[in-house]
């Protein structure tokens, strides 16, 4: 018998169960249904995390320190101690090794890195600009490996840092420092004041102490202050698909540096880095800059690392949907080979009947899975229909609900794989339907055709 | 032609064993029309299972064009069913829910025919029998004299050699077996084929060229008009 004619016969016969086919097929199509979600939710799950990471990272980038234990979320538990702990940042418990300036150096000269920026922790007073109030400000490095919204004046293109006088404020300051929008405040003069707690040498006490004089001593004791002045280059916004969200007040590595060692001069944190990025020179694969900087014992991640840890995670939460999306045709698995012996049951004459026509058993067989495929096909389209309805009319509300920004979508539906997913579920549907396919198969037509 | 040779089909076992069909011998010429007449329970419809390949007795032999088709595959005895032979039941079989049409198409799709050649078998069957106009109607809307007409040619149109018909008129009105024993007999002397028909009906049997009688499980008596 022609495989054509077995299966047009399987789909008359479950159109003859109407009932009965449609309520089996829903029970794959819950299946379906959150198999489809997951794998859509997935797939937009990993572009969304792509589109942060291309916006975000500058693939050439990589973050470099001491040792791999940084990545790792530091040493957690007791360590030894040691005498040096300029090296060490200790803190909640974890301990983590920092890098110093002749780490930085040593990476600086490689051919293979175009630039070395340590994170400087710098610790800013205020800011503020004549004639207005004082504000708390976190200063941070111009990152040129990042693409930025910028609202009013100017960055430069990507990898180029701003000048040394310059400084990029976050659209926040803009009121704060009383200018009326952010266009006015672009070229406009603002000061960062920093302190620091003297550091004094036992010779400038002794020699304070053998001029006798009451005010060299006092002024030993005066806290030493710094004000830097920047020009504002740019007002930079907030994009949804920012990673880094632009609260910081940005200046350029020199004056970063210049700051941070002002404020760290006779502290263990002078000169002390946890992290630093490195740009790797344009044509050179981050992934063997990585390798060699490992082997020298720093702790390196690329672009590409924070891509994977990210689709990890995006991963393993699509798993879990999926885990349960299996547990749904599971179920129905057994609805499927429960509803097949039945027909085989009420059946069992028009088998009997075909077996005597001369049909093979292989072919009776073949009959009852196909009629189970024609079920699993059935509930692979119903649920991936309603799938592709709901998310598709759910889609904007979700980009609203978790911000996404415009554009971004959460669950992206693709054709091959909800194709493959039926293919696999009409699979699914065959293998159920073996048992039952297999007693049909095995039936003895004398028995099926006795006339009571 | 058909030859049954010390057919001897046993059921159970050791002091359980009941013997339905005891050493039966006999030849059937071709284009004949035979009856195998008993009562229920005589081995009669076993007999006919043995002889259409559908059962395998234990001994002997039956030849049907010089092949023995007991000691045939499971795989030819199917194809030897399926291209040889007919069956005609007594309470009908067709498939309620399938139309006229795929009901007779059915034998045709099992024996590999397809496209205009299954159609026109298809109608020509379906003409025979005069229920032509019946082509798209489903089955368990025909009235019982239709649904035996369709099973016959369901029966026919693989162009059978032999055609078993079990109780054919068995659960139809005298007016309507009256036809279909004629329809059958026609045919059998139109297309030459054998007919064998398994009734416990004196006066069906007596229509026949050739009548078995077939008492617990042994041939009490064949009386043949065969020349």
């Amino acid at each position: 018998m022609k495989t054509v004619d077995i299966i047009r016969r399987a789909g008359r016969s479950l159109k003859h169960a109407k009932a009965r086919t449609i309520l089996t097929s829903l029970a794959i199509a819950v299946g379906a249904f959150t198999l489809t979600i997951a794998l859509a939710a997935g797939e937009g799950a990993r572009q969304y995390a792509n589109t942060l990471l291309t916006s975000n990272i500058d693939p050439q980038v990589l973050a470099i320190a001491k040792d791999k234990s940084f990545f790792e979320g530091g040493k957690t538990g007791p360590q030894e101690y040691s005498a040096d702990s300029s090296t060490i940042a200790r803190g909640n418990g974890v301990l983590v090794k920092r890098l110093s300036q002749s780490d930085i150096d040593a990476i600086a000269k490689r051919s293979d890195i175009v630039s070395v920026t340590p994170t400087y922790a710098i610790n800013a007073q205020y800011i503020t600009r004549v004639g207005q109030k004082k504000y708390t400000v976190d200063a941070t490095t111009y990152d040129s490996g990042v693409t930025q919204t910028v609202i009013a004046g100017s960055l430069p293109s990507l990898r180029t840092s701003i000048a040394d006088d310059q400084i990029a404020l976050p659209e926040a300051y803009v009121s704060l420092l009383g200018f009326n929008n952010a266009k006015d405040a672009i070229g406009q003069t603002v000061t960062i004041h920093l302190e620091r707690t003297p550091n004094v040498t036992e010779s400038q006490i002794q020699q304070a102490i053998a001029e006798n004089s009451p005010q060299a001593i006092a002024s030993l004791a005066t806290k030493q202050t710094k004000d830097a002045e920047y020009k504002i280059v740019a007002i930079v916004g907030k994009s949804a698909t920012a990673l880094t969200a632009t609260t910081n007040a940005q200046i350029s590595n020199t004056s970063a540096k210049a700051l941070s060692d002002f404020t760290t001069t006779g502290t263990d944190n002078y000169q002390q880095y946890t992290i630093a990025t490195a740009s790797v020179k344009a044509g050179v694969d981050p992934a063997t800059v990585k390798q060699a900087l490992v082997n020298e014992g720093y702790g390196v991640q690329t672009a590409k690392d924070l891509q994977s840890l990210l689709f990890t995670i995006v991963n393993t939460l699509q798993g879990i949907v999926i885990g349960f999306g299996i547990l749904a045709l599971i179920t129905s698995v057994f609805g499927i080979i429960n509803t097949q012996y039945i027909s085989v049951l009420e059946r069992t004459r028009e088998i009997g009947l075909m077996k005597a026509l001369g049909m093979r058993g292989r072919h009776v067989s073949r009959l009852f899975q196909f009629e189970a495929a024609w079920i699993g096909f059935l509930g692979g389209v119903i649920g991936s229909i309603v799938a592709v309805i709901a998310g598709l009319s759910l889609n904007p509300w979700i980009t609203s609900t978790l911000s996404l920004g415009d554009g971004n979508v959460l669950l992206i539906f693709q054709p091959i794989p909800i194709i493959l997913l039926i293919i696999v579920l009409m699979l699914i549907a065959m293998l159920a339907g073996y048992f039952p396919a297999r007693k049909a198969a095995k039936l003895d037509p004398i028995e099926a055709l006795r006339t009571e | 032609m058909i030859e049954v040779k010390g057919v001897t089909k046993t059921y159970g076992k050791k002091q359980n064993a009941f013997i339905a069909l005891d050493d039966i011998n006999f030849v059937i010429p071709d284009g004949a029309s035979v009856a195998i007449v008993g009562k229920s329970g005589s081995g009669k419809s076993t007999l006919m299972h043995a002889m259409s390949g559908l059962d395998r007795p234990e001994k002997g032999q039956v030849v049907i064009d010089g092949i023995d088709i007991l000691k045939l595959r499971q795989k030819a005895v199917d194809r030897f069913r399926s291209e040889k032979i007919g069956f005609i039941f007594q309470s009908f079989f067709v498939q309620a829910n399938e139309s006229s049409y795929d009901n007779v198409a059915l034998p045709l799709e099992i024996g590999n025919l397809s496209g205009r050649a299954r159609k026109k078998r298809v109608i020509e069957a379906l003409q025979v029998v005069g229920i032509e106009e019946k082509e798209k109607q489903k089955a368990r809307n025909l009235s019982g004299g239709q649904k035996q007409r369709l099973a016959i040619a369901r029966a026919i149109v693989n162009r059978p050699k032999i055609i078993f018909a079990d109780e054919p008129t068995g659960n139809l009105d005298s007016t309507t077996g009256a036809t279909i024993e004629k329809l059958l007999f026609g045919l059998n002397k139109k297309s030459g084929s054998t007919l064998v028909i398994v009734t416990h009906d004196e006066d069906l049997a007596a229509k026949c060229d050739m009548r078995i009688y077939i008492k617990d499980g042994k041939i009490d008596q064949i009386v043949s008009e065969v020349k």
